[in-house]
């Protein structure tokens, strides 16, 4: 450990003012290929995610986003830098929700075996585990099928169910990688705002990987735009639409809302053109 | 790499294994019908080309001939007896090598070296066709059930073994990663993911064990035995009795069918998400 993280973890809570969930100072990340040559993925990401907000991550297909979120769930080590949660290093589980890529139900699991699968994970006993989580199913309604397998069910409900699940473990942050991806557009709609209001009741941190510009600017109080691989911050984006406006689809409607999609696609237009020459 | 190209070969399921659909009523009713009036023809169509002297009885025995042989032997007791000897042995080889075939692949997940160290070993002796080893397990086992058992369990073991590593490769690395980033251990993630996600491979692999199990079991009883399905068709066919030959097969058959039945009931039971 370097003295400057030492350093960062005295000091918490940064010169900033909001407190930070979770800081990234200047974490790199290569993997390595069959010859064992370094391939870079993470140049140097450095980024202070705050307490309570929620930002998004966009980027250009094959960036690192989805290794940098393995790198903050501590399922890889950074090849260098370090990741500060809270002022500690994060233990894992502890403190991270992290909802993967596509909806990851197991699939020999009934609907309330996987809701409940965070706690059993941590022992908490069977009984009391179910309870919770079928209360958890009725609380969004989705008590109707709690004893489904998962393939019964549409692709948004799974979805739901795979954020119930990641919610009930009362994680204080969360990362979703691209939990919309798979689904149409009406149902993303739908989805973006009753997950906003979820989190919202939950006042949690949250940190949403999309490849979807529009959903970003109308879900987030911040928006950072990567570059291609090997990738770092490019630009950080004040949004705060939905928060100040209280929908989603209020965002979407705001004036706002257009010009920072037409910034945010300017960042990632030139990078495909970089990519092109 | 070459671990990953021997185990990327993924066991088929034979034609037998093949989940059973839902059908209408009436449809299933149909094909039962055909089967029956099919089977009824062959029957029919056998007898009358014996009785006519378009085919030899005594070298295909007849219909009527089985029939008679086998209410015979069930009359004695010995079909019974010997199915009971044949179908005792199998089951007990077939079960004791399948569950702990399928156990030791599944723990090799925990070991990448020491699977990595046993992987040619396995290789050869999954290459070796079983019943070459017949001879040397009856010096060791006599002649009687023992050697029968042995021999089955050899046969089904390395299958199984090789179908539930195969199925551990197979994992979602994604399910691993959840489960690491909710903290678990990993005895939980063997538990709890390993072992659901193998079993369809598992299933499968005693699928394909019925055969190989009856394979070593009536191999086994042709080279030396005192009892058995397998036992009583090498002697009749030494002594051109064909309809005792017939009897044998034919209840052998209906032994093999019997445990593809029960594998698919255990199937329905252990795998309840794949069937809908
Ligand atoms: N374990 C690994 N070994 C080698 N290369 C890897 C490994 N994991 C990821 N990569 C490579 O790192 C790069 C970034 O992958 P990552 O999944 O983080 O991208 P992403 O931004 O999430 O992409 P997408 O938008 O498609 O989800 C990709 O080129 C990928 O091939
Ligand atoms: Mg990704």
């Amino acid at each position: 450990m370097t003295l400057s993280t030492q350093l960062r973890e005295i000091a918490a809570i940064p010169s900033g003012g909001a407190n930070v969930a979770i800081a990234l100072d200047h974490v790199e990340k290569h993997f390595e290929d069959q010859q064992g040559n370094p391939i870079p993925v993470i140049r140097d990401i450095t980024l202070d995610i705050r307490e309570h907000e929620f930002i998004s991550i966009v980027g250009p297909s094959g960036c690192g986003k989805s290794t940098m979120f393995n790198i903050i769930a501590n399922l890889l080590e950074p090849s260098a830098g370090s990741i500060t949660l809270r002022g500690s290093h994060p233990i894992r589980g502890a403190h991270i929700g992290y909802m993967l890529q596509r909806d990851l139900l197991f699939p020999w699991r009934t609907i309330l075996e996987n809701v409940a699968l965070g706690l059993e994970v941590v022992g908490v006993p069977r009984t009391r585990r179910l309870a919770m989580s079928r209360e958890y199913l009725e609380r969004y309604n989705l008590a109707d099928f709690a004893d489904a397998y998962p393939h019964t069910l549409s692709g948004g409900m799974r979805q739901r169910v795979a954020l119930i699940r990641t919610l009930i473990t009362d994680p204080d942050v969360i990362l979703l990688d691209e939990p919309f991806s798979a689904l149409d557009y009406q149902t993303r709609l739908v989805l973006e705002e009753e997950i906003l209001s979820i989190l919202k009741s939950f006042d949690k941190t949250v940190v949403l990987i999309t490849h979807d510009i529009g959903e970003a600017i109308a879900m987030s109080d911040r928006v950072a735009v990567m570059t291609q691989r090997p990738t770092s911050v490019k630009r950080l984006y004040e949004v705060g639409l939905s928060r100040r406006l209280g929908s989603c689809l209020k965002a979407r409607s705001d004036p706002r809302y257009q010009t920072l999609f037409d910034q945010i696609w300017a960042d990632l237009d030139i990078q495909m053109g970089g990519q092109a020459s | 790499m070459s671990t990953a190209s021997l185990y990327t070969r993924r066991i088929e399921v034979s034609a037998g294994g093949t989940k059973p659909r839902k059908h209408q009523d009436h449809s299933l009713w149909k094909e039962n019908l055909w089967r029956l009036a099919i089977v009824a023809a062959l029957i029919v169509a056998w007898q009358f080309a014996v009785n006519f002297g378009w085919v030899n009885a005594f070298l295909m025995g007849s219909p009527a001939g089985i029939a008679i042989e086998a209410w015979r032997q069930l009359q004695s007791g010995q079909l019974l007896s010997d199915t009971w000897t044949t179908l005792y042995a199998t089951i007990v080889g077939f079960l004791l090598g399948s569950i702990g075939g399928s156990a030791a692949g599944l723990l090799l997940w925990y070991s990448r070296h020491v699977a990595r160290i046993i992987d040619p070993f396995v290789v050869a002796l999954n290459g070796l066709p079983k019943i070459s080893l017949a001879p040397m397990i009856i010096i060791w086992f006599g002649s009687g059930m023992l050697s029968k058992v042995a021999l089955a369990f050899i046969a089904t073991f390395i299958v199984a073994l090789l179908s539930a590593y195969q199925g551990t490769h197979q994992i979602d690395a994604n399910l691993v990663n959840l489960m690491r980033s909710l903290g678990a251990t990993k005895r939980q993630i063997f538990l709890k993911v390993v072992v659901p996600a193998t079993l369809p491979w598992i299933i499968s692999a005693f699928r394909l064990n019925i055969g190989f199990a009856l394979i070593a079991e009536i191999g086994g009883e042709f080279i030396a035995s005192d009892k058995g399905l397998g036992r009583s068709i090498f002697v009749a066919g030494n002594l051109f009795n064909l309809n005792a030959v017939w009897v044998g097969v034919l209840t052998l058959m209906l032994v093999a069918i019997a445990l593809y039945l029960v594998v698919s009931r255990i199937e329905r039971y252990l795998l309840p998400w794949e069937s809908r």
